[in-house]
């Protein structure tokens, strides 16, 4: 596998200016500014090979946007090296944004007003695609993402779903060796959420495009990266594989039981209890032990009377809160 | 040609909005309206004005108007940069393999303005039909210079806000009192203003180059010797390369602190 992105030490400060407040802040804050400044990237390192497909993923804040902004030459950092196919980004803009697309899941790429095929020209026509190509590549993300009916109406009566479609094909129609997708799924209903996952994999698989995503939704993550990235305040967290992590937390796992009849107190010996209602009870097993059905049957079978119960583990979204937390009490 | 492109975008989007468009070009024409009429009532009043009649006052708005309306269509992506800034259209433009300057005068074009540009040059062709110049092939092209110095210094102006905006990203109003300013400032023949607003806008904003000085130098007259008259819209023209490096300027900070 060659290494197509590769961040070194990668430094980038925010100077915001401090606003003052009271009777004469608006007049002072216009001759003299008080300054801030914010460490949104501390020392990051890592590298992607070609053809992953990479989750990149941390809270609010943690900067997520900030590297895409960075790795897709927008942004300079203030220190610190980051080779793209050969490329540094900021440097030779113009070079190496024909390798790459972006597509920022917020804001649009396409004109409001004109039909969406429109769009596609212009974007022909920017990034000088030859006929043939453009048309190949078309017929290929039409037959994918179908678009048929979309192409020929404005962007502005298209609903979010359609929209997001439009904008996955319009930043591939260059065929970009590099795949930068800002959360693509938000907003989208169940359907088209699965639509856009499925085309992320074909386009991974047919034209072997490395894929950078961020969200907030696991499901993305574990149904589209062989590869995981966690970023807070600034730093990379873990980089490796997604199921790494699942499996530290394998041994977790909640328990939820049903009893025959009511009971006003439970306490179960080994076991944490989550929480109560009536005849129905969840657990938690305890740090560090492993979880048999046998033993647990038996010893809860002792003192209540049971009539089913059932095992499952975190759930992805769960692991990750886990995560989040558990980072964030190291810092300190 | 790429340009063609955008052009044939921005009139199919304009296409779909032909009521807003109909009115944006009436409220223009009634602008100009009000415009012409306050020159014409002032020389109602006064034959000459520091020795220049209407119809050479009349050239003096035809070259401000035409030029103002030239930029304005067509630079418009300049006059928007806050708003690109803000909407993270900017962020996008970076991500294209094509210069950005050729992407902000593609980003936008201003076709309910395109009126204006008509009227200035019928003004325009008004007052060189009566103005008293013997015309011959130097007072031509002096001619064709100032507008050109025009188009060029206005679109500095615009080059210079959008600039600011990077660091303060509102849009200040004191841009536009510069930027209409100068404008309000060049319907009138330079030497009526007190001497150091004339020299304001002679050697910091060079408004003089494309309007007072050209014109002193086609019907003879003022104290500035011809031959600075003559070249004034070339140096005028100057004007464009200070301001193209601050807006690079601005831009590479823009890459710095992405706001």
């Amino acid at each position: 596998m060659t290494k197509i992105i590769e961040f070194k030490n990668i430094c980038k400060e925010f100077k915001i200016p401090e606003k003052r407040t009271g009777k004469w802040s608006t007049f002072l804050n216009f001759f003299k500014r008080k300054y801030k400044i914010i460490n949104a990237l501390k020392n990051v390192n890592f590298s992607i090979d070609e053809g992953d497909i990479v989750g990149y993923i941390g809270p609010n804040g943690a900067g997520k946007s900030t590297t895409i902004k960075i790795m897709s030459g927008i942004l300079t950092p203030t220190t610190g090296e980051c080779i793209i196919d050969g490329y540094t980004p900021w440097k030779n803009r113009k070079e190496y944004v024909k390798n790459i697309g972006v597509v920022f899941g917020q804001r649009s790429q396409l004109w409001w007003d004109v039909p969406v095929i429109d769009s596609f020209e212009l974007l022909k026509d920017i990034y000088k695609i030859k006929d043939d190509e453009y048309k190949d590549t078309l017929k290929l993300l039409n037959e994918a993402l179908d678009l048929e009916q979309l192409l020929p109406r404005p962007l502005r009566q298209l609903s979010l779903g359609q929209k997001m479609k439009c904008e996955l094909a319009a930043s591939l129609l260059h065929r970009p060796k590099i795949l930068f997708l800002d959360e693509p799924t938000i907003g989208l209903d169940a359907v088209t959420k699965l639509a856009v996952r499925d085309f992320i994999k074909y386009i991974n698989k047919v034209w072997h495009t490395t894929i950078i995503l961020t969200t907030h939704d696991m499901n993305d993550i574990e149904a589209l990266t062989n590869k995981i990235i966690l970023i807070g305040k600034g730093q990379i967290l873990y980089n490796g594989s997604f199921d790494t992590i699942k499996n530290k937390y394998a041994n977790e796992k909640i328990i939820q039981v049903e009893f025959a009849k009511p009971y006003e107190k439970i306490l179960l010996n080994g076991y944490e209890l989550i929480s109560h209602d009536k005849n129905v009870a969840v657990f938690k097993t305890k740090k560090d032990t492993e979880f048999h059905t046998k033993a647990f049957i038996n010893e809860i079978s002792k003192e209540y009377d049971i009539i089913d119960f059932s095992v499952n583990s975190l759930s992805v979204d769960e692991i990750l809160a886990r995560l989040y937390k558990e980072y964030e009490l190291q810092e300190k | 040609m790429l340009y063609k492109k955008y052009i044939k975008m921005h009139i199919k989007s304009s296409l779909e909005y032909k009521t807003n468009m109909f009115l944006l070009s009436f409220a223009q024409i009634l602008v100009f309206v009000a415009e012409v009429l306050g020159i014409w009532l002032l020389f109602q009043r006064f034959d000459t004005v520091a020795g220049w009649t209407f119809y050479d006052s009349l050239l003096l708005v035809g070259i401000v108007m035409t030029t103002f309306a030239v930029t304005e269509t067509f630079a418009r992506g300049y006059d928007e940069f806050p708003n690109l800034i803000k909407t993270g259209t900017l962020d996008r433009l970076l991500v294209r393999p094509v210069s950005i300057h050729y992407q902000l005068f593609g980003a936008k074009i201003e076709f309910s303005k395109l009126g204006r540009i008509i009227l200035g040059i019928i003004l325009s062709v008004i007052a060189i039909i009566n103005i008293n110049v013997e015309w011959n092939m130097l007072k031509i092209l002096v001619l064709i210079s100032a507008y050109v110095c025009g188009c060029v210094v206005i679109f500095s102006l615009m080059l210079v806000a959008a600039g600011i905006s990077v660091y303060t990203i509102e849009n200040l109003e004191f841009i536009n009192i510069i930027t209409n300013g100068s404008k309000e400032l060049a319907y009138y023949p330079l030497n009526i203003y007190n001497k150091w607003l004339t020299r304001i806008f002679t050697f910091i904003i060079p408004v003089a180059c494309f309007n007072y000085l050209p014109l002193s130098f086609l019907l003879g007259t003022g104290s500035i010797p011809m031959w600075l008259c003559a070249i004034s819209p070339l140096l005028g023209m100057l004007f464009l390369i200070p301001c193209l490096i601050f807006f690079n300027c601005s831009l590479r900070r823009y890459q710095g602190t992405g706001t």
